[in-house]
């Protein structure tokens, strides 16, 4: 459903995304990891045919990620959840579903489910600028999977949610990858991609380190670890610098100290 | 590792056809759910202010109304005047309009090019659109109506007064009034399209430098003025009035060209008001077509470059460091050594911001350079060897007009400054700074900036007009009462209606809070300007008609005079009272809402 092929994307000298091969079948879970600025979010804002690659392919349903067909099969969560602040969580549903072309009875209908599953009930028909950060995310998630999206694309999915609405998500995220849906999602948090998705890729300054589901990450680069350590001992160092290098008192660094 | 990558590259395959079929997206469904959509935007913001703002729209529409009112008696004044020496309808009524409506022209351009340019290519809402099945012309479409709405109302709000006085003026009949409503549409359009098809080129070929673009724009206007003002100021002083009137109208040409749409405008308005229907009704019918023509081509080149545009603008990012300037701190932090370190440090922060953003500062120097140009050539027109009446009236005037130019200065970059910090606005409520600081902090960086530039404005005039070193000191007064008071003003009322979820200063500045700003300037100037003139004035006159002198200037003798130097003082201390007012108050309303407000 989701291919990019041989992809770069530069901005000036520096080169966000390299040579980047990627497929998301339909019905699969891909969840993409990588350290700030490794190139996630530019890789879904081609998907979503926000930025144009400076080479390669990047293909939704067959179709130019810039198309209007691949626009009508995708939907887009972005980290920043957008709402029209003057309008409230409902009409911007109806706004959405009337530009999907969704048959307006089929679109109440829609709207009415997702409201429940989101339990929306008790603010949809406020204006959006009175909502929370979460409440405004339950919205835009409703309003991707109003139109019954073939393609789902999210940036950070959990961010701002709680509990509860993190397990309605990952449910819904689950529930439509079952259904058929091509799921796209970059994440920080490892747990949620060993807890849902079928196939993880790890991207640092651009490239893809690695492809596959958990078992084959480990078999690939033959270290049978979790994988937060898989991750960090990929993208540089086994431990981050998160305690002074130096310690002033003694002149010497954690390390040695820790050494009798 | 290196192997590890090479293992994991799938080889590289043809294209495959597309798997799914999917059907075109229904245009006009999409063209319905945008038209609801803003119908829903106007319908709840509306029943938002009058639920929870009533008094404030009150006060804005009050103050509109005074506003148009005054306009209008100015307006009417005006061609009452020119009407006693030419005929209002004729040719001069044609240069005079064409001027008019060429600076709006230029002016439209600019400002719906800049708001056009943060609506496409810099707003979530256009990225949120450009992920939906809405084709780039109708996004185009809804953002161009927006930006038509926010650059225009100024355009409302000064020619429907103007178009009034004038049709009372002239006698027009009614349907001079009903014709101009459809002349203005098709005319707000044309500039509008222009600037949008200038939008989208920057965003697609100089994507990383759009306020460079900008600052160069409008420099080539100002350019472009300056080179007129020259022309106007070197026509001959020893020809007659005749002679003299024909050379200005030579070098005023210009603003006629056929091929100009504030020339169609113009004729237009001037056919209606003589009555030629056929006229008035072709000259429409041009600008209708032209109007079309300009936004189809808007849409033509939206269609084509829009979404690249998008792309280059989010992808363009500026990566330059910015260094050096630190000397320029330094300094600063020793010559104001006698403020508080924190607030020194706010005060620097908003003069980067200033300094980095050419579009703030360019437009503010290229203004304030047109006007001390005008004012270095004063003696070309030769004002300064006028009788001392006429040259004090005219220092007045010209401290007028400085504190009006100020006033939009204060209004658009000072006003929005607070609101500005919007989703940041938490990290200045937790400054290890008394709150009042903050804002005590603005309003120093506002009067320092205002206070430098008019300063050497005034004195300028003064010296060149010779109204000596006492009227420059009271002109050097009365500027500074108003720069301590615009400033108060600006920003006391940003804080207190700041819009901390608006990005864009224009639609800040342009909002309802920000035209009660700019009404409550214009009030505070007309009351300064007045109440220190009105002496001069009427001293002067006096001593200039002998008719008058025993009715204004009873009891004054000649420079020196105690009557004079009294009434002087009593209007010092009156527009003292007033700037310390005009700075207190809204100040103070300001810190206390400042102090209130939550995170």
């Amino acid at each position: 459903m989701i291919e990019l092929r041989g992809v770069t994307k530069t901005f000036g000298a520096k080169h966000a995304v390299e040579d980047l091969n990627l497929e998301v079948r339909s019905g699969e879970l891909f969840a993409f990891l990588g350290p700030n600025g490794a190139g996630k979010t530019t890789t879904i804002k081609m998907v979503c045919g926000l930025l144009t690659p400076t080479s390669g392919t990047v293909l939704v349903g067959g179709y130019p990620a810039t198309s209007s067909q691949a626009r009508q099969l995708i939907a887009y969560v972005p980290d920043q959840p957008f709402l029209y602040e003057k309008l409230t969580g409902r009409e911007f549903l109806r706004f959405v579903v009337e530009m999907y072309g969704l048959d307006s009875r089929l679109a109440t209908r829609r709207i009415d489910e997702l409201i429940e599953i989101f339990e929306m009930g008790d603010y949809i028909d406020d204006l959006c600028e009175n909502y929370s950060h979460g409440m405004k995310q339950r919205v835009v998630f409703a309003s991707a999977l109003v139109h019954e999206p073939r393609a789902l694309i999210i940036d950070e999915p959990l961010v701002g949610l709680d509990p509860r609405s993190a397990r309605i998500v990952k449910d819904l995220f689950l529930e439509r990858a079952r259904a058929g849906v091509a799921v796209l999602m970059s994440t920080h948090l490892l747990s949620i991609a060993e807890e849902l998705a079928d196939t993880i890729g790890i991207i640092d300054h651009g490239r893809m380190l690695v492809r596959g589901t958990l078992g084959e990450l480990r078999a690939a680069t033959r270290a049978h670890m979790p994988l937060e350590e898989l991750y960090l001992h990929l993208t540089g160092g086994d431990r981050p610098n998160a305690t002074s290098r130096f310690d002033e008192s003694s002149g010497r660094t954690p390390a040695e100290s820790t050494t009798p | 590792m290196k192997r590890f990558i090479r293992r994991i590259r799938p080889r590289p395959h043809a294209i495959a056809e597309p798997t799914i079929v999917v059907p075109a997206a229904d245009d006009r469904a999409i063209a319905r759910a945008f038209s609801r959509m803003r119908g829903a935007l106007i319908r709840n913001t509306l029943k938002g202010l009058i639920s929870s703002s009533r008094v404030r729209v009150l006060t804005i529409l009050f103050c509109s109304a005074i506003f148009w009112v005054g306009l209008f008696l100015l307006f009417f004044e005006g061609f009452q005047f020119l009407s006693r020496y030419v005929a209002l309808t004729n040719e001069i009524g044609e240069y005079l309009f064409g001027l008019f409506f060429l600076s709006l022209l230029v002016l439209l351009f600019f400002s719906n090019g800049i708001i056009l340019y943060t609506g496409l290519f810099q707003s979530r809402e256009s990225t949120f659109l450009l992920t939906t099945p809405a084709s780039c012309d109708r996004i185009f479409a809804h953002k161009f109506l927006e930006s038509i709405a926010f650059s225009s109302w100024g355009f409302l709000l000064l020619g429907s007064p103007m178009m009034t006085a004038y049709g009372i003026k002239v006698e027009a009949e009614w349907w001079f009034y009903a014709i101009f409503i459809p002349f203005q549409l098709a005319f707000v359009l044309i500039p509008g399209a222009a600037g949008a098809i200038g939008a989208i080129l920057v965003a697609n070929y100089l994507p990383r430098r759009p306020k460079t673009v900008l600052a160069v724009a409008i420099a080539a206007a100002t350019v472009a003025g300056l080179f007129s003002m020259y022309q106007f100021f070197h026509i001959a002083q020893e020809y007659a009035p005749q002679d003299w009137m024909n050379q200005l109208l030579d070098r005023l040409e210009f603003s006629r060209n056929k091929l100009l749409p504030s020339r169609w405008m113009a004729a237009g308005v001037l056919a209606s008001a003589r009555e030629e229907i056929d006229q008035a009704l072709f000259y429409l019918m041009v600008m209708t077509a032209h109007a079309a023509l300009a936004y189809l081509i808007a849409a033509v080149v939206a269609r084509d470059l829009l979404r690249q545009g998008h792309s280059r603008v989010q992808g363009g990012r500026s990566g330059r460091r910015r260094s050096g300037w630190y000397a320029f701190d330094n300094a600063f932090h020793r010559v104001f050594f006698f403020i508080s370190r924190p607030l020194r440090l706010l005060i620097l922060k908003d003069l980067r911001a200033f300094r980095r953003d050419p579009a703030q500062w360019s437009q503010f120097l290229i203004f304030f350079s047109l006007l001390a140009f005008y004012f270095v050539n004063i003696r070309r027109l030769g004002y300064d060897v006028q009788s001392t009446y006429w040259r004090v009236l005219i220092s007045f005037l010209n401290l007028a007009v400085t504190a009006l130019l100020l006033s939009t200065f204060t209004s658009r970059f000072i006003f929005p400054l607070l609101s500005l910090e919007g989703r940041n606005f938490w990290v200045l409520g937790l400054f290890p700074v008394r709150r009042e600081a903050i804002l005590w902090g603005k309003f120093v960086f506002a009067c320092g900036v205002s206070l430098f530039t008019t300063e050497i404005l005034v004195i300028l005039s003064g010296v060149m007009l010779r109204i000596g070193i006492w009227m420059i000191l009271l002109h050097m007064t009365t500027i500074a009462i108003l720069c301590v008071g615009l400033s108060g003003i600006s920003v006391g009322l940003g804080a207190r209606f700041p819009d901390l979820k608006e990005e864009d200063p224009s639609k800040i500045a342009t909002g309802l809070s920000g035209t009660l700003n700019l009404l409550v300037s214009l009030v505070f100037i007309l009351i300064v300007v007045t109440t220190l003139a009105l002496p001069c004035h009427l001293y002067y006159a006096g001593h200039e008609s002998s008719e008058i002198s025993g009715f204004v200037d009873a009891g004054a003798t000649l420079p020196g005079g105690a009557v004079f130097r009294g009434r002087l003082a009593l209007a010092i201390v009156a527009g003292l009272a007033f700037s310390a007012i005009a700075t207190i108050v809204p100040l103070k309303i300001g810190i206390n809402a400042f102090k209130k407000m939550e995170f």
